[in-house]
C-alpha cells in the first residue's frame, strides 16, 4: 500500500518544493503581519475614507476566494501592463489576502485593550502616535498572539494554492510527482507529512514564546 | 490658580456637569465629594481634556487650559491607576519623559529612579506591573505623574481601592504634595479622607457644585453645610 521507497526517493523534490513553501509564507507573512497592523492601527481612525476603504477591503479580500485573488493577480495584472512572475504573484496575493485578516485580528487585540490605558497616554502628553506604536500596539499584539500564530500556520497551508499557477512549491512537486508514479497515497502522505512538520514547527515556536512572555510578566 | 467658570457639559440628554464654578488655589487641595454619579469624576476627567464640555472656562492663571495641556500641565492619578501593564515599573516613567519631555534614556533613567526611591518602590523597578500590590500601584502611579512635574494633578478616588493604613499614606503624600506647591483636586467619596485634609471641600449632586467651604468653616459650622454633613455622616 505505501511505497516507502517512493516516498523516500521523493523526499528531495519535495523538500526543494518545501523551500519554495516557506520562501512565499516568509514573504507572504511579513506583507500580511505589516500592512495588516497597518491597517488594524488605522481601523481606529476617526476618518470616513479611511475606515470606508479598509471595510471594502477587508470586505472585498475576506469575500472572495484567495485562489480567485492569486489568478488575478497572476492573469490580469500583466493585461494593465504589470509583469509579475507566478511566485512573485503568489506572494502578493496571499499577502494581501492575510493582511485583512491580520487586521481584524489586531483589532479585536485593541478593543480588548481597556480605554484607561489611552487615557493614562493622554493625560501623560503622548501623542495619538506615540500611544499607538508605544502602548496599544504592543499590547494588542501581545493580545492576539495566538491568533496572530495560527495566521501564519494558516499561511503554510494556503501557499499550496500557488500551485495552481504553477509555482514549484511543495503542492506541486507533490502533484508532478504523482502524476508521474500514478501512487497518489505515497506521494500525498509525504506532502501532508512535510506540511504538518512545519505548521507544528510553526506552532511550538510560538507556544515557546509565549511561554517566555508568560515568565517575563510574571518576574 | 485654576479656575472654573460656569462649566456645563451633557452625555446625550443627560446633564453631567451643571454650572461648575470654582477656585483652586495653588498650593491648596480642593476635594471634591458626593455619591457615585455625582458628576465628580466627570470633571475631573473634563479638566484633563478626557471630556469636552459645551459651556462654561477652564482657566489657569487666566489662560485658557486647553492650550497648556502640552506642556504637561495636568497630569491625573486614575482610580484604577491605568498603568501600562506591558511594561515593568521602570519603563512605565521613563517612555514619557523620554517621549513627552525629551529626556534622553540616562537623564530619564536618573529622574525615574529618583522618584521610584522616593516612592518606596527602587527595589520593583524591573518588577512587572501585574507583580505590584494595590499600594505599589497607586505610589507608581503618583510617582509616574509626578516625573513628568504638573503644576494641577487630580486624582480620582485615591484611596477606593486601598486599605486604611495604605489610605493613611497617601493622604500623606497628598499633604507633602500640596507643600511642594501643587495644586490637587480630588475626586473621592472615602469619609475619613475627607475628615483629615485640610481642603477646600466641594460637595457636588447631580453634576452641580451644592455646597462649598473651606475644612475649618466647615469644622467652625457644620449646620451650616448640610449636604456635607450628611455626607460625612455628621
Amino acid at each position: 500500500m505505501i511505497d516507502y521507497e517512493l516516498m523516500w526517493s521523493s523526499l528531495p523534490a519535495l523538500l526543494q518544493g518545501a523551500c519554495i513553501t516557506i520562501q512565499i509564507t516568509i514573504f507572504a507573512s511579513c506583507i500580511g503581519y505589516v500592512l495588516g497592523i497597518f491597517f488594524g492601527l488605522l481601523e481606529e481612525s476617526k476618518n470616513f475614507l479611511v475606515k470606508s476603504f479598509l471595510r471594502i477591503y477587508v470586505s472585498t479580500i475576506r469575500g472572495t476566494p484567495m485562489l480567485i485573488q492569486i489568478l488575478f493577480i497572476f492573469f490580469v495584472l500583466p493585461q494593465i501592463g504589470v509583469k509579475i512572475n507566478a511566485t512573485f504573484s503568489a506572494i502578493v496575493a496571499i499577502g494581501l489576502n492575510s493582511s485583512a485578516y491580520v487586521s481584524q485580528i489586531i483589532r479585536s487585540g485593541i478593543l480588548a485593550i481597556g480605554p484607561g490605558q489611552v487615557e493614562a497616554a493622554k493625560t501623560l502628553g503622548l501623542t495619538k502616535v506615540q500611544t499607538m506604536l508605544h502602548i496599544v500596539l504592543p499590547q494588542a499584539i501581545k493580545n492576539s498572539f495566538f491568533a496572530l500564530g495560527n495566521e501564519l500556520v494558516t499561511l503554510i497551508k494556503d501557499s499550496s494554492l500557488a500551485s495552481i499557477i504553477g509555482v514549484m512549491e511543495l503542492t506541486k512537486e507533490g502533484s508532478v510527482i504523482r502524476s508521474r508514479t500514478y501512487d497518489a497515497f505515497s506521494v500525498l502522505l509525504m506532502v501532508a507529512l512535510i506540511y504538518l512538520v512545519l505548521t507544528s514547527s510553526v506552532t511550538f515556536f510560538f507556544e515557546l514564546y509565549a511561554k517566555r512572555m508568560k515568565a517575563q510578566c510574571s518576574k | 490658580m485654576l479656575e472654573v467658570k460656569n462649566l456645563s457639559k451633557k452625555i446625550g440628554n443627560k446633564t453631567a456637569l451643571k454650572n461648575v464654578s470654582f477656585i483652586a488655589p495653588i498650593g491648596e487641595i480642593s476635594l471634591f465629594l458626593g455619591h457615585s454619579g455625582g458628576g465628580k469624576s466627570t470633571l475631573l476627567r473634563t479638566i484633563c481634556s478626557l471630556e469636552e464640555y459645551q459651556e462654561g472656562s477652564i482657566l489657569y492663571n487666566e489662560k485658557k487650559l486647553e492650550t497648556a495641556l502640552n506642556k504637561n500641565l495636568v497630569g491625573m492619578v486614575f482610580q484604577h491607576f491605568n498603568l501600562f501593564e506591558h511594561l515593568s515599573v521602570e519603563r512605565n516613567i521613563t517612555l514619557c519623559l523620554e517621549k513627552c519631555l525629551k529626556k534622553n534614556k540616562a537623564e530619564a533613567k536618573d529622574i525615574a529612579y529618583t522618584f521610584l526611591d522616593q516612592y518606596g518602590l527602587l527595589d520593583k523597578a524591573k518588577n512587572s506591573i501585574a507583580k505590584l500590590s494595590g499600594g505599589e500601584k497607586q505610589r507608581l502611579a503618583i510617582a509616574r505623574t509626578l516625573s513628568l512635574d504638573p503644576s494641577i494633578i487630580c486624582f480620582d478616588e485615591p484611596t477606593s481601592a486601598l486599605d486604611p493604613i495604605l489610605s493613611i499614606q497617601v493622604r500623606e503624600m497628598l499633604e507633602d504634595l500640596c507643600k511642594r506647591g501643587k495644586t490637587l483636586l480630588v475626586a473621592t467619596h472615602d469619609m475619613n479622607l475627607a475628615l483629615k485634609l485640610q481642603a477646600n471641600i466641594h460637595f457636588m449632586c447631580r453634576g452641580a457644585l451644592v455646597e462649598s467651604c473651606t475644612t475649618s468653616e466647615f469644622e467652625k459650622n457644620k449646620e451650616q453645610f448640610p449636604s456635607i454633613s450628611s455626607f460625612l455622616s455628621l
